[in-house]
Protein backbone atom coordinates (compact mmCIF):
# COMPACT_ATOMS: atom_id res chain seq x y z
CA UNK A 1 0.00 0.00 0.00
CA UNK A 2 2.36 2.10 0.70
CA UNK A 3 4.76 1.34 -2.05
CA UNK A 4 1.79 2.20 -4.33
CA UNK A 5 0.97 5.76 -2.80
CA UNK A 6 4.92 6.27 -3.24
CA UNK A 7 4.50 5.09 -7.22
CA UNK A 8 1.23 6.87 -7.64
CA UNK A 9 3.87 10.52 -6.28
CA UNK A 10 6.02 9.65 -8.62
CA UNK A 11 3.86 9.31 -11.32
CA UNK A 12 2.43 12.67 -10.64
CA UNK A 13 6.27 14.03 -10.12
CA UNK A 14 7.03 13.32 -13.47
CA UNK A 15 3.54 14.83 -15.47
CA UNK A 16 5.91 16.48 -17.69
CA UNK A 17 7.46 13.16 -19.12
CA UNK A 18 3.98 12.46 -19.83
CA UNK A 19 3.21 15.55 -21.45
CA UNK A 20 6.07 15.03 -23.80
CA UNK A 21 5.48 11.34 -24.42
CA UNK A 22 1.94 12.44 -25.52
CA UNK A 23 3.12 14.96 -27.80
CA UNK A 24 5.93 13.04 -29.39
CA UNK A 25 3.51 10.45 -30.12
CA UNK A 26 1.10 12.81 -31.90
CA UNK A 27 3.92 15.14 -33.06
CA UNK A 28 5.37 11.95 -35.12
CA UNK A 29 2.11 10.35 -36.28
CA UNK A 30 1.19 12.66 -38.57
CA UNK A 31 4.27 14.23 -39.01
CA UNK A 32 4.94 13.05 -42.37
CA UNK A 33 2.09 13.03 -43.83
CA UNK A 34 0.51 16.13 -46.16
CA UNK A 35 -2.63 16.79 -44.57
CA UNK A 36 -1.50 15.70 -41.26
CA UNK A 37 -2.74 16.90 -38.12
CA UNK A 38 -6.28 17.15 -40.25
CA UNK A 39 -6.06 13.52 -40.09
CA UNK A 40 -6.95 13.18 -36.68
CA UNK A 41 -10.28 14.54 -37.39
CA UNK A 42 -10.92 12.85 -40.70
CA UNK A 43 -10.41 9.61 -39.46
CA UNK A 44 -13.76 9.29 -36.86
CA UNK A 45 -15.37 11.67 -39.97
CA UNK A 46 -14.47 9.06 -42.19
CA UNK A 47 -15.37 6.01 -40.30
CA UNK A 48 -18.79 7.54 -39.82
CA UNK A 49 -19.19 7.55 -43.22
CA UNK A 50 -18.44 3.90 -43.87
CA UNK A 51 -21.35 2.71 -40.57
CA UNK A 52 -23.55 5.07 -42.41
CA UNK A 53 -23.91 4.22 -45.92
CA UNK A 54 -23.32 0.44 -44.50
CA UNK A 55 -26.00 0.34 -42.13
CA UNK A 56 -28.27 3.13 -42.23
CA UNK A 57 -30.38 1.33 -44.62
CA UNK A 58 -30.78 -1.77 -41.71
CA UNK A 59 -30.98 0.23 -38.48
CA UNK A 60 -31.41 4.21 -39.48
CA UNK A 61 -35.09 3.76 -38.91
CA UNK A 62 -34.93 1.92 -35.65
CA UNK A 63 -32.50 5.07 -34.22
CA UNK A 64 -33.77 8.54 -34.15
CA UNK A 65 -30.82 10.80 -35.55
CA UNK A 66 -28.79 8.00 -36.78
CA UNK A 67 -25.72 9.99 -37.71
CA UNK A 68 -25.26 11.06 -34.29
CA UNK A 69 -25.58 7.88 -32.76
CA UNK A 70 -23.19 6.20 -34.95
CA UNK A 71 -20.32 9.01 -34.58
CA UNK A 72 -20.54 9.35 -30.67
CA UNK A 73 -20.19 5.42 -30.83
CA UNK A 74 -17.36 5.29 -32.69
CA UNK A 75 -15.29 8.29 -31.15
CA UNK A 76 -15.79 6.73 -27.47
CA UNK A 77 -14.97 3.50 -28.98
CA UNK A 78 -12.06 4.53 -30.28
CA UNK A 79 -10.81 6.39 -27.45
CA UNK A 80 -10.77 3.29 -25.47
CA UNK A 81 -9.89 0.42 -28.01
CA UNK A 82 -7.24 2.63 -29.47
CA UNK A 83 -5.41 3.02 -26.06
CA UNK A 84 -5.54 0.15 -24.85
CA UNK A 85 -4.28 -2.19 -28.09
CA UNK A 86 -0.96 0.31 -28.74
CA UNK A 87 -0.57 0.31 -24.63
CA UNK A 88 0.12 -3.58 -25.11
CA UNK A 89 3.37 -3.10 -26.58
CA UNK A 90 4.24 -0.07 -24.29
CA UNK A 91 6.67 -1.72 -21.68
CA UNK A 92 8.36 -3.48 -24.85
CA UNK A 93 9.08 -0.71 -26.82
CA UNK A 94 10.32 1.04 -23.94
CA UNK A 95 12.68 -1.42 -23.33
CA UNK A 96 15.57 0.88 -23.71
CA UNK A 97 15.00 3.42 -20.85
CA UNK A 98 13.02 0.91 -18.52
CA UNK A 99 17.05 -0.94 -18.12
CA UNK A 100 18.91 1.92 -18.25
CA UNK A 101 17.08 4.74 -16.12
CA UNK A 102 14.65 4.80 -12.98
CA UNK A 103 11.51 5.93 -14.24
CA UNK A 104 7.94 5.22 -13.23
CA UNK A 105 7.53 2.56 -15.55
CA UNK A 106 3.29 2.53 -15.35
CA UNK A 107 3.85 5.94 -17.14
CA UNK A 108 4.53 4.30 -20.81
CA UNK A 109 1.09 2.78 -20.52
CA UNK A 110 -0.81 5.83 -19.51
CA UNK A 111 0.88 8.07 -21.60
CA UNK A 112 -0.35 5.91 -24.62
CA UNK A 113 -3.72 5.97 -23.20
CA UNK A 114 -3.30 9.96 -22.68
CA UNK A 115 -2.30 10.91 -26.41
CA UNK A 116 -5.64 8.66 -27.26
CA UNK A 117 -7.42 11.28 -25.34
CA UNK A 118 -5.95 14.04 -26.94
CA UNK A 119 -6.83 12.23 -30.07
CA UNK A 120 -10.37 12.19 -28.68
CA UNK A 121 -10.54 16.01 -27.75
CA UNK A 122 -9.72 16.75 -31.25
CA UNK A 123 -12.35 14.47 -32.92
CA UNK A 124 -14.77 16.43 -30.69
CA UNK A 125 -14.20 19.20 -33.56
CA UNK A 126 -15.86 17.29 -36.67
CA UNK A 127 -18.43 15.58 -34.10
CA UNK A 128 -20.15 19.34 -33.24
CA UNK A 129 -20.11 20.07 -36.49
CA UNK A 130 -22.23 16.94 -37.63
CA UNK A 131 -24.20 17.17 -34.02
CA UNK A 132 -24.90 21.19 -35.82
CA UNK A 133 -25.48 20.58 -38.87
CA UNK A 134 -27.79 17.68 -38.60
CA UNK A 135 -29.93 20.23 -37.03
CA UNK A 136 -29.47 17.58 -33.08
CA UNK A 137 -30.63 19.87 -30.43
CA UNK A 138 -27.47 19.71 -27.53
CA UNK A 139 -28.02 17.69 -24.50
CA UNK A 140 -28.20 19.51 -21.42
CA UNK A 141 -26.71 16.99 -19.75
CA UNK A 142 -23.13 18.05 -21.36
CA UNK A 143 -21.70 19.16 -17.74
CA UNK A 144 -21.59 15.94 -17.13
CA UNK A 145 -18.92 15.29 -19.96
CA UNK A 146 -15.96 15.49 -17.84
CA UNK A 147 -17.26 13.39 -15.69
CA UNK A 148 -17.70 10.34 -18.59
CA UNK A 149 -13.92 10.72 -20.33
CA UNK A 150 -12.78 10.68 -16.48
CA UNK A 151 -14.92 7.52 -15.97
CA UNK A 152 -13.54 5.85 -19.57
CA UNK A 153 -9.66 7.05 -18.98
CA UNK A 154 -9.95 5.26 -15.59
CA UNK A 155 -11.35 1.86 -16.79
CA UNK A 156 -9.04 2.28 -20.19
CA UNK A 157 -5.61 2.36 -17.70
CA UNK A 158 -7.06 0.02 -15.62
CA UNK A 159 -7.16 -2.12 -18.67
CA UNK A 160 -3.45 -0.85 -20.01
CA UNK A 161 -1.85 -1.60 -16.64
CA UNK A 162 -3.41 -5.33 -17.18
CA UNK A 163 -2.28 -6.16 -20.89
CA UNK A 164 1.10 -4.16 -20.68
CA UNK A 165 2.20 -6.45 -17.87
CA UNK A 166 0.44 -9.75 -18.97
CA UNK A 167 2.62 -8.89 -22.73
CA UNK A 168 5.91 -8.54 -20.65
CA UNK A 169 5.47 -12.39 -19.74
CA UNK A 170 2.86 -13.68 -22.38
CA UNK A 171 3.67 -12.36 -25.52
CA UNK A 172 0.32 -13.82 -26.99
CA UNK A 173 -1.68 -11.81 -25.53
CA UNK A 174 -1.41 -8.70 -27.76
CA UNK A 175 -2.78 -11.01 -30.39
CA UNK A 176 -5.61 -12.60 -28.01
CA UNK A 177 -6.22 -8.86 -27.10
CA UNK A 178 -6.72 -8.03 -30.72
CA UNK A 179 -9.78 -10.34 -31.25
CA UNK A 180 -11.00 -9.47 -28.07
CA UNK A 181 -11.43 -5.96 -29.04
CA UNK A 182 -13.14 -7.21 -32.66
CA UNK A 183 -15.57 -9.15 -30.65
CA UNK A 184 -16.61 -6.29 -28.56
CA UNK A 185 -16.94 -3.96 -30.80
CA UNK A 186 -19.68 -5.93 -32.32
CA UNK A 187 -20.95 -6.35 -28.41
CA UNK A 188 -20.61 -2.30 -27.56
CA UNK A 189 -23.83 -1.13 -29.89
CA UNK A 190 -22.23 1.14 -31.43
CA UNK A 191 -23.80 0.91 -35.12
CA UNK A 192 -27.03 -1.03 -34.10
CA UNK A 193 -29.67 -0.13 -31.36
CA UNK A 194 -29.54 -2.27 -28.16
CA UNK A 195 -33.53 -2.71 -28.17
CA UNK A 196 -32.71 -4.98 -32.01
CA UNK A 197 -31.32 -7.33 -29.51
CA UNK A 198 -33.57 -10.32 -28.01
CA UNK A 199 -34.27 -9.16 -24.16
CA UNK A 200 -31.65 -11.83 -22.70
CA UNK A 201 -29.09 -10.07 -24.45
CA UNK A 202 -30.13 -6.96 -23.18
CA UNK A 203 -29.83 -6.88 -19.48
CA UNK A 204 -26.35 -9.05 -20.43
CA UNK A 205 -25.83 -6.02 -22.03
CA UNK A 206 -25.24 -4.19 -18.51
CA UNK A 207 -22.54 -6.47 -18.26
CA UNK A 208 -19.97 -4.47 -21.04
CA UNK A 209 -18.61 -1.69 -20.03
CA UNK A 210 -18.29 0.10 -22.89
CA UNK A 211 -21.93 0.04 -23.15
CA UNK A 212 -22.09 2.85 -20.35
CA UNK A 213 -19.87 4.66 -21.12
CA UNK A 214 -20.56 5.10 -24.88
CA UNK A 215 -24.19 5.05 -23.54
CA UNK A 216 -22.82 7.99 -20.90
CA UNK A 217 -21.48 10.05 -23.77
CA UNK A 218 -24.69 9.60 -26.26
CA UNK A 219 -26.53 11.23 -22.96
CA UNK A 220 -24.10 14.01 -22.37
CA UNK A 221 -23.85 15.02 -26.49
CA UNK A 222 -27.60 14.48 -27.73
CA UNK A 223 -30.04 11.91 -25.77
CA UNK A 224 -31.34 12.57 -23.13
CA UNK A 225 -34.06 10.01 -22.88
CA UNK A 226 -31.38 7.67 -21.50
CA UNK A 227 -31.21 6.36 -17.80
CA UNK A 228 -28.10 8.74 -17.11
CA UNK A 229 -28.15 7.54 -12.96
CA UNK A 230 -28.14 3.67 -14.39
CA UNK A 231 -25.17 4.48 -16.51
CA UNK A 232 -23.03 6.56 -14.24
CA UNK A 233 -23.51 3.54 -11.63
CA UNK A 234 -22.42 0.49 -13.49
CA UNK A 235 -19.81 2.97 -15.35
CA UNK A 236 -17.94 4.38 -11.59
CA UNK A 237 -18.01 0.46 -10.65
CA UNK A 238 -16.60 -0.90 -13.46
CA UNK A 239 -13.94 1.88 -13.56
CA UNK A 240 -13.22 1.47 -10.19
CA UNK A 241 -12.56 -2.62 -10.67
CA UNK A 242 -10.78 -2.07 -14.01
CA UNK A 243 -8.04 0.11 -12.11
CA UNK A 244 -7.76 -1.95 -9.35
CA UNK A 245 -7.02 -5.16 -11.41
CA UNK A 246 -4.18 -3.57 -13.71
CA UNK A 247 -2.78 -1.70 -11.08
CA UNK A 248 -2.49 -4.73 -8.62
CA UNK A 249 -1.10 -6.64 -11.74
CA UNK A 250 1.14 -4.41 -12.84
CA UNK A 251 2.35 -3.42 -9.30
CA UNK A 252 3.15 -7.45 -8.03
CA UNK A 253 5.16 -7.52 -11.22
CA UNK A 254 6.96 -4.58 -11.72
CA UNK A 255 9.79 -5.39 -10.11
CA UNK A 256 10.18 -8.28 -12.77
CA UNK A 257 9.14 -6.95 -15.77
CA UNK A 258 13.21 -5.52 -16.03
CA UNK A 259 13.90 -9.38 -16.52
CA UNK A 260 11.42 -10.46 -19.45
CA UNK A 261 10.77 -7.15 -22.03
CA UNK B 1 26.06 7.70 0.66
CA UNK B 2 25.25 4.57 -0.39
CA UNK B 3 25.56 1.53 1.40
CA UNK B 4 24.94 -1.95 -0.54
CA UNK B 5 24.65 -4.74 1.94
CA UNK B 6 24.75 -8.63 0.60
CA UNK B 7 23.42 -7.72 -3.03
CA UNK B 8 22.72 -10.15 -5.24
CA UNK B 9 20.81 -10.08 -9.00
CA UNK B 10 19.88 -12.78 -10.84
CA UNK B 11 19.00 -12.63 -15.02
CA UNK B 12 17.42 -15.34 -16.92
CA UNK B 13 19.80 -16.34 -19.78
CA UNK B 14 17.55 -17.31 -22.65
CA UNK B 15 18.71 -20.00 -24.71
CA UNK B 16 17.19 -20.44 -28.21
CA UNK B 17 18.82 -23.15 -30.36
CA UNK B 18 18.98 -23.73 -33.64
CA UNK B 19 16.89 -26.98 -34.76
CA UNK B 20 14.77 -28.11 -37.27
CA UNK B 21 11.27 -26.91 -37.52
CA UNK B 22 9.97 -30.16 -36.72
CA UNK B 23 12.12 -30.44 -33.64
CA UNK B 24 11.19 -26.71 -32.79
CA UNK B 25 7.34 -28.13 -33.64
CA UNK B 26 7.59 -31.44 -31.45
CA UNK B 27 8.87 -28.86 -28.90
CA UNK B 28 6.51 -26.65 -29.06
CA UNK B 29 3.68 -29.44 -27.87
CA UNK B 30 5.88 -30.43 -25.61
CA UNK B 31 5.66 -27.04 -23.66
CA UNK B 32 9.06 -26.60 -24.28
CA UNK B 33 9.63 -22.86 -25.99
CA UNK B 34 12.90 -21.57 -24.52
CA UNK B 35 15.27 -22.99 -22.15
CA UNK B 36 16.16 -20.59 -19.49
CA UNK B 37 18.91 -20.63 -17.21
CA UNK B 38 20.13 -18.32 -14.30
CA UNK B 39 22.79 -16.60 -14.77
CA UNK B 40 24.12 -14.34 -11.23
CA UNK B 41 24.88 -11.10 -12.39
CA UNK B 42 26.16 -9.94 -8.61
CA UNK B 43 26.94 -12.13 -5.74
CA UNK B 44 27.08 -11.17 -2.11
CA UNK B 45 28.28 -7.38 -3.20
CA UNK B 46 28.31 -5.15 -0.05
CA UNK B 47 30.01 -1.75 -0.73
CA UNK B 48 30.12 1.97 1.49
CA UNK B 49 30.36 4.46 -0.62
CA UNK B 50 31.07 8.03 1.36
CA UNK B 51 29.46 11.42 0.09
CA UNK B 52 32.28 12.67 -2.23
CA UNK B 53 33.83 9.78 -3.20
CA UNK B 54 34.39 8.63 -6.53
CA UNK B 55 34.12 4.49 -7.15
CA UNK B 56 36.04 3.28 -9.94
CA UNK B 57 34.52 0.13 -11.08
CA UNK B 58 36.39 -2.36 -13.46
CA UNK B 59 36.25 -5.74 -14.61
CA UNK B 60 35.93 -7.92 -17.67
CA UNK B 61 32.77 -8.04 -19.98
CA UNK B 62 29.92 -9.14 -18.74
CA UNK B 63 31.33 -8.64 -14.64
CA UNK B 64 28.40 -7.25 -13.16
CA UNK B 65 29.53 -3.43 -13.45
CA UNK B 66 26.61 -1.88 -15.47
CA UNK B 67 24.22 -4.37 -12.81
CA UNK B 68 25.87 -2.74 -9.93
CA UNK B 69 25.34 0.85 -11.28
CA UNK B 70 21.48 -0.14 -12.44
CA UNK B 71 20.89 -1.30 -8.85
CA UNK B 72 22.25 2.05 -7.31
CA UNK B 73 20.38 4.27 -9.86
CA UNK B 74 16.89 2.47 -8.88
CA UNK B 75 16.48 0.63 -12.31
CA UNK B 76 17.30 -3.14 -10.81
CA UNK B 77 15.62 -4.78 -7.37
CA UNK B 78 17.96 -6.83 -6.21
CA UNK B 79 16.84 -10.54 -4.89
CA UNK B 80 18.62 -10.28 -1.94
CA UNK B 81 20.65 -7.61 0.16
CA UNK B 82 19.56 -3.85 0.63
CA UNK B 83 20.25 -0.83 -1.00
CA UNK B 84 20.17 2.11 0.77
CA UNK B 85 20.90 5.76 -1.47
CA UNK B 86 20.72 9.10 -0.54
CA UNK B 87 20.25 11.70 -3.07
CA UNK B 88 19.18 12.76 -6.37
CA UNK B 89 21.11 10.69 -8.85
CA UNK B 90 21.77 11.51 -12.55
CA UNK B 91 22.79 8.40 -14.47
CA UNK B 92 24.98 8.77 -17.76
CA UNK B 93 24.24 5.88 -18.90
CA UNK B 94 24.18 5.34 -22.67
CA UNK B 95 23.19 8.34 -23.41
CA UNK B 96 21.41 7.94 -26.74
CA UNK B 97 18.35 5.77 -24.84
CA UNK B 98 15.83 8.66 -24.60
CA UNK B 99 15.97 10.27 -27.65
CA UNK B 100 13.89 10.24 -30.26
CA UNK B 101 15.20 10.33 -34.03
CA UNK B 102 12.18 12.32 -35.23
CA UNK B 103 11.89 14.87 -33.15
CA UNK B 104 14.18 18.37 -33.22
CA UNK B 105 17.25 18.84 -30.73
CA UNK B 106 15.35 21.13 -29.10
CA UNK B 107 12.21 18.82 -28.37
CA UNK B 108 14.76 15.63 -27.56
CA UNK B 109 16.06 18.05 -25.13
CA UNK B 110 12.54 18.34 -23.41
CA UNK B 111 11.71 15.17 -23.43
CA UNK B 112 15.20 13.48 -21.79
CA UNK B 113 15.08 16.29 -19.13
CA UNK B 114 11.72 15.36 -18.49
CA UNK B 115 12.84 11.58 -18.48
CA UNK B 116 15.20 12.40 -15.69
CA UNK B 117 12.53 13.87 -13.68
CA UNK B 118 12.77 17.99 -14.31
CA UNK B 119 9.56 20.09 -14.79
CA UNK B 120 9.08 22.31 -17.68
CA UNK B 121 10.26 24.78 -15.73
CA UNK B 122 13.32 23.44 -14.59
CA UNK B 123 14.39 22.45 -18.02
CA UNK B 124 13.32 26.21 -19.09
CA UNK B 125 16.06 27.69 -17.01
CA UNK B 126 18.61 24.73 -18.05
CA UNK B 127 18.01 24.73 -21.67
CA UNK B 128 20.33 27.35 -22.91
CA UNK B 129 22.88 26.06 -20.67
CA UNK B 130 22.91 22.96 -22.37
CA UNK B 131 22.58 23.71 -25.74
CA UNK B 132 25.54 26.12 -25.21
CA UNK B 133 27.90 23.30 -23.36
CA UNK B 134 26.90 20.86 -26.47
CA UNK B 135 28.09 23.76 -29.51
CA UNK B 136 24.88 22.48 -31.21
CA UNK B 137 23.12 26.00 -31.72
CA UNK B 138 22.86 25.37 -35.50
CA UNK B 139 21.40 22.23 -35.30
CA UNK B 140 18.87 22.71 -32.11
CA UNK B 141 16.07 23.09 -34.26
CA UNK B 142 16.75 20.13 -36.84
CA UNK B 143 15.57 16.33 -36.24
CA UNK B 144 18.11 14.29 -34.11
CA UNK B 145 18.42 11.42 -36.94
CA UNK B 146 20.42 14.76 -39.17
CA UNK B 147 22.90 14.76 -36.36
CA UNK B 148 26.38 12.47 -36.41
CA UNK B 149 26.46 10.06 -33.24
CA UNK B 150 28.71 12.29 -32.13
CA UNK B 151 26.37 15.18 -31.53
CA UNK B 152 24.00 13.20 -30.46
CA UNK B 153 26.28 12.41 -27.32
CA UNK B 154 27.26 15.47 -26.86
CA UNK B 155 24.40 16.65 -26.78
CA UNK B 156 23.33 13.64 -24.06
CA UNK B 157 26.36 14.47 -22.15
CA UNK B 158 25.13 18.30 -21.75
CA UNK B 159 21.73 17.46 -20.65
CA UNK B 160 22.40 14.91 -18.27
CA UNK B 161 25.60 17.02 -16.68
CA UNK B 162 23.14 20.10 -16.16
CA UNK B 163 21.21 18.31 -13.66
CA UNK B 164 23.05 19.62 -10.69
CA UNK B 165 22.68 15.42 -9.12
CA UNK B 166 24.42 14.11 -5.57
CA UNK B 167 25.43 11.24 -7.56
CA UNK B 168 26.66 10.97 -10.85
CA UNK B 169 26.55 7.58 -12.41
CA UNK B 170 29.18 7.17 -15.31
CA UNK B 171 28.91 3.80 -17.39
CA UNK B 172 31.28 3.99 -20.44
CA UNK B 173 30.28 7.08 -22.00
CA UNK B 174 33.58 9.43 -22.39
CA UNK B 175 34.67 6.96 -25.60
CA UNK B 176 32.52 9.36 -27.73
CA UNK B 177 32.92 12.90 -29.26
CA UNK B 178 35.64 14.48 -30.43
CA UNK B 179 39.17 15.03 -28.77
CA UNK B 180 38.29 18.88 -27.46
CA UNK B 181 34.72 17.50 -26.53
CA UNK B 182 36.20 14.30 -24.49
CA UNK B 183 38.24 16.95 -22.80
CA UNK B 184 35.35 19.28 -22.20
CA UNK B 185 33.52 16.27 -20.84
CA UNK B 186 36.40 15.40 -18.87
CA UNK B 187 36.75 18.60 -17.06
CA UNK B 188 33.68 18.89 -16.19
CA UNK B 189 33.36 15.56 -13.97
CA UNK B 190 36.72 17.01 -13.17
CA UNK B 191 34.61 19.98 -11.47
CA UNK B 192 31.87 17.93 -10.47
CA UNK B 193 34.81 15.56 -8.04
CA UNK B 194 35.81 18.88 -6.73
CA UNK B 195 32.03 19.93 -5.71
CA UNK B 196 31.94 16.97 -3.43
CA UNK B 197 29.63 15.11 -5.91
CA UNK B 198 29.57 11.20 -5.12
CA UNK B 199 30.44 9.75 -8.66
CA UNK B 200 30.46 5.87 -10.36
CA UNK B 201 32.55 5.15 -12.92
CA UNK B 202 33.05 2.71 -15.34
CA UNK B 203 35.35 2.26 -17.75
CA UNK B 204 38.07 0.29 -19.27
CA UNK B 205 40.25 2.78 -20.20
CA UNK B 206 42.44 2.81 -16.96
CA UNK B 207 43.94 6.65 -17.70
CA UNK B 208 40.39 7.59 -17.02
CA UNK B 209 40.12 5.92 -13.94
CA UNK B 210 43.10 6.88 -12.55
CA UNK B 211 42.08 10.69 -13.30
CA UNK B 212 38.99 10.07 -11.48
CA UNK B 213 38.41 8.03 -8.93
CA UNK B 214 39.67 7.98 -5.75
CA UNK B 215 38.99 4.10 -4.95
CA UNK B 216 38.48 1.45 -7.39
CA UNK B 217 36.33 -1.97 -7.33
CA UNK B 218 37.16 -5.17 -8.97
CA UNK B 219 34.42 -7.06 -9.94
CA UNK B 220 35.13 -10.65 -11.64
CA UNK B 221 31.98 -12.76 -12.71
CA UNK B 222 29.68 -10.67 -10.16
CA UNK B 223 31.77 -11.27 -7.54
CA UNK B 224 34.38 -8.56 -5.83
CA UNK B 225 37.46 -8.97 -6.17
CA UNK B 226 39.28 -6.06 -4.91
CA UNK B 227 38.99 -2.86 -3.61
CA UNK B 228 40.94 -0.34 -2.55
CA UNK B 229 43.79 2.59 -3.99
CA UNK B 230 43.27 3.21 -7.87
CA UNK B 231 46.82 2.20 -8.10
CA UNK B 232 46.98 -1.08 -6.31
CA UNK B 233 43.56 -2.29 -7.93
CA UNK B 234 44.84 -1.38 -11.32
CA UNK B 235 48.01 -3.17 -11.26
CA UNK B 236 46.55 -5.89 -9.52
CA UNK B 237 43.90 -6.01 -12.33
CA UNK B 238 46.74 -5.44 -15.11
CA UNK B 239 48.56 -8.11 -13.93
CA UNK B 240 45.67 -10.71 -13.25
CA UNK B 241 45.17 -9.81 -17.58
CA UNK B 242 48.52 -9.63 -18.56
CA UNK B 243 48.15 -6.05 -19.80
CA UNK B 244 50.69 -4.54 -20.73
CA UNK B 245 50.66 -1.14 -19.65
Amino acid sequence: MVRSLQEFSEILRYKELLRNLVARDIKKRYKRSTLGFLWVMLDPLLMMLVFYIIFSGLFGKTVGNYTAYVITGIIMWQLFAQGTKVSSMAFIHNRNLISKIHLPTAIFPIAIVGSSVAHFIFSLVPLFIIILFSGTIPSYYIPLLPVTIALIVIFSVGISLTISTLTVFFHDVVYIYDVILIGWMYLSAIFYPVTILPQKLQILMSLNPLYHYISLFRACIYDTTLPIIEHLIFGTAFSIISFAIGWTIYHQNRDKIIFYI
Amino acid sequence: MIHLQDISVRYRLIRERRSTFQSHLINYFKGKRMETETLWALKNISIDVPEGESLGIIGHNGAGKSTLLKVVSGVIKPVEGSVQVKGQIAPLIELSAGFDPELTGRENIYLNASILGFSRKEIDNKFDRIVEFSELQEFVDSPLKNYSSGMISRLGFSIATEVDPDILIIDEVLSVGDVSFKRKSMERILEFRKKGITIFFVSHNMDEIMTICSKVLWLDHGSKKMTGEPEAVISAYESYHMLPR
